[in-house]
């Protein structure tokens, strides 16, 4: 039999009989639809947060500790104390710091581009602009142009030099004035773009019983504002390393000697986005603690892939239920065309072909019912798309914060005709006892059933 | 076994279990068929008659003995084989037509070409030629209800016919129909005969034999001659024994 006319005869069969088809079929569509609806919805979930991870950091980037040894040895996740004067390379056997060695080591590993050293604030400090003042993290780097980091500039440029620094999209909106008087207006973020800001550093220094708190200011200028990003450079100021490493030795009231202090951290950049977590075990097996965007990526990926199963899972059942009704009916059209079926071995149909005519016929019921599920279900997200996106505005617009996402429901072009062919693979499946019991009936019996 | 005989066979029996009893439907039957004849098997209801046809058409298989068709030896074949057999060897006609209600004149003629592979506008053509043959040709395109009893018949000899088999096997093609029609109908299955076609048609209507060469009498599913067939009973062969 040729494989048309085994599809025109499945066709023409199914079209006998549209009411029961239809009435099947429809338990296939919800089946479906609730597949897609659900899917689609676990990853809208994903994409959501996976764009907000990687608007955090550049995705190529390796954020690398040093290890401070401990009772598990480099590997070890906890982290006790910080060996604040302890002799270059460490006093405990297992500890790792961050040396200008360590920069070249990591330097020469394949598919590294640049290390960047970088290093934190270690006095109090307040920046203050003219009458407001605000408070933020601080953050040394050891690195000419910003833009190294993968930070994008909103203003400026990225390039630091001594006492210029680069502030974040959002460090503006902390400023406060420390006169203000309740119910008064509190002032506009100001525009702090090639302005000169005072940073007021505080150190405190044991003297016997006594903690003595010594200040000092120093004017930085503020050469670029990073665009917001929903991630630490929003609220930290980056300054050149060397500035830092002043001020650092300042509060200590000693000189730091990078060998045996080693570097807060250091950014490792990979080649690409690929080799990042093959990079990052590399960067542990040498002793050192590394983290990743990428891992984090990973990680949601694993939990919103886990929970895409489950939610097709809930969906499956509502197949289950239909591929049931495809069972029954199929199981009810065989016994009403029993004589068809006599007929059809008698004019000489084989077994395989009256085993085709009726799985086909199975398999046309879920394929019908599937396409009528994936369009349902697609429109379905749609207009869950459209209220939730609205709603999400609304909240923005009355709450601030982040911007809504682009897409609540997201529909991946491998998922509908993923569900159209399980459905239509629930339709064999259902089908396959019935198109058995068919096929190898005896003729003469299926003849002279009544 | 002469070159003649297009069907042949020996001790053929088959056995129904019924209700814990067996029914001895053919009990051990010898029968020679002459190629290009038109035999006609007479007997009383549950003399083996549609039995035997079911079994020579291969639609069942016998419980003991040989059946021979065109050379083939039936007991032979695996299901694959017995369909292709079927297929392009034997054209049955049943009494109740056995037509497919939704489908018109045309498709159910065209039907077993489907299975055999046959493009479409040649399933076309031949099922219009056969429809043509049998005088319907004003009525292709009406389905089942809208024919005649004797319409619908002649539908199911142009099905019979479309794989061009050697053997039609009819059984009591007759039997639905009034005499007109009927009469018609056995004039047809003449014509098949003295075509070339070998026909054996089952029927308890001893009118229809005038179109016969040779007549098959049944009794008890034996073959006997026209005196013990005349003087028997009818009664099925009921034994006593439990399957």
């Amino acid at each position: 039999m040729r494989f048309w006319d085994l599809l025109s005869l499945i066709f023409e069969n199914l079209g006998r009989r549209k009411g029961r088809v239809a009435l099947t079929a429809i338990g296939v569509v919800i089946g479906t639809a609730a597949v897609l609806v659900l899917v689609s919805l676990a990853s809208g979930l994903q994409r959501n947060a996976t764009q907000q991870l990687v608007g955090i950091g550049d995705l190529t980037q390796i954020q690398v500790m040093p290890n401070y040894g401990g009772p598990n040895g480099p590997m070890g996740m906890a982290v006790v104390e910080k060996v604040g004067g302890g002799g270059g390379g460490g006093s405990t056997p297992n500890q790792k710091l961050i040396t200008p060695d360590s920069l070249i080591e990591l330097a020469a590993l394949p598919g590294v581009t640049a290390v960047i050293p970088r290093d934190y604030l270690q006095a109090s400090a307040a920046i203050q602009y003219g009458k407001l003042e605000a408070y933020g993290s601080i953050m040394g780097v050891g690195v000419a142009d910003l833009a190294d980091l993968g930070l994008n500039l909103q203003s400026g440029t990225s390039k630091l030099a001594k006492g210029t620094a680069v502030i974040g999209g959002v460090m503006a909106r902390n400023f406060y004035d420390p006169r203000q008087r309740p119910g008064q207006e509190p002032p506009a973020p100001p525009d702090l773009q090639d302005k000169q800001v005072k940073l007021v550093l505080t150190r405190y220094v044991q003297d016997g019983q006594q903690m003595i708190e010594t200040k000092k200011t120093m004017q930085v200028r503020i050469v670029g504002v990073i665009a917001e990003s929903r991630g630490e450079s929003d609220y930290t100021m980056y300054m050149p390393l060397e500035d830092v490493t002043a001020i650092n030795e300042w509060a200590q009231g000693r000189r730091i000697n990078r060998m045996r202090d080693g570097y807060a951290m250091a950014v490792v950049k990979a080649e690409s986005v690929d080799q990042v977590i093959d990079l990052a075990k590399q960067i542990t097996d040498l002793g050192y603690q590394a983290n990743t965007p990428q891992s984090y990526v990973q990680g949601v990926n694993s939990f919103f892939m886990v929970l895409q199963v489950v939610f097709g899972g809930v969906g499956a059942v509502a197949l289950l239920v239909a591929a049931i009704g495809i069972a029954n009916t199929m199981t009810m059209a065989i016994l009403e065309r029993t004589r068809e079926i006599g007929l059809m071995k008698a004019v000489g149909a084989t077994n395989r072909n009256v085993l085709s005519v009726f799985l086909g016929e199975a398999a046309g019921i879920g394929f019908l019912g599937g396409l009528g599920g994936v369009l349902l279900g697609w429109g379905g997200g749609q207009v869950l798309n459209i209220l939730a996106l609205s709603y999400l505005a609304g909240q923005t617009a009355q709450n601030g914060g982040a911007p809504p996402p682009s897409t609540a429901v997201y529909t991946p072009l491998w998922l509908p005709a993923f569900a159209l062919l399980f459905a239509t693979l629930v339709g064999v499946l259902s089908g396959l006892y019935p198109a058995l019991r068919a096929a190898t009936l005896v003729p003469v019996n299926a003849l002279k059933y009544e | 076994m002469a070159e003649a005989t297009f069907i042949y066979t020996r001790d053929l029996r088959k056995i129904y279990p019924m209700g814990g009893w067996n029914v001895h439907a053919l009990a051990g039957l010898d029968l020679d068929v002459k190629r290009n004849s038109l035999t006609v098997v007479m007997g009383p209801s549950g003399s083996g008659k549609s039995t035997l046809l079911y079994l020579l058409g291969g639609l069942d298989r016998p419980t003991s003995g040989e059946i021979r068709v065109n050379g083939k030896i039936l007991e032979e074949l695996d299901e694959n084989a017995l369909a292709l057999y079927r297929r392009h060897t034997v054209g049955f006609i049943f009494q109740s037509f056995n037509l497919v209600a939704s489908m018109t004149a045309l498709e159910n003629v065209a039907f077993p070409m489907r299975f055999a592979g046959i493009p479409r506008r040649k399933r076309k053509e031949r099922a219009l030629e056969l429809l043509r043959q049998v005088g319907l040709e004003k009525h292709i395109y009406h389905r089942p209800t809208e024919l005649s009893g004797g319409q619908q018949q002649r539908v199911a000899i142009a099905r019979a016919l479309v794989n061009d088999p050697p053997l039609i096997l009819a059984d009591e093609p007759t039997g639905n129909l009034d005499s007109a029609s009927g009469f018609s109908i056995m004039q047809l299955l003449a014509e098949l005969h003295q075509s070339g076609r070998t026909v054996l048609m089952v029927t308890h209507d001893s009118r229809m034999t005038r179109f016969s060469t040779d007549i098959i009498r049944l009794l008890d599913g034996r073959a006997v001659d026209e005196t013990e067939y005349d003087s028997a009973t009818t009664l099925p062969n009921l034994e006593g024994t439990r399957p």
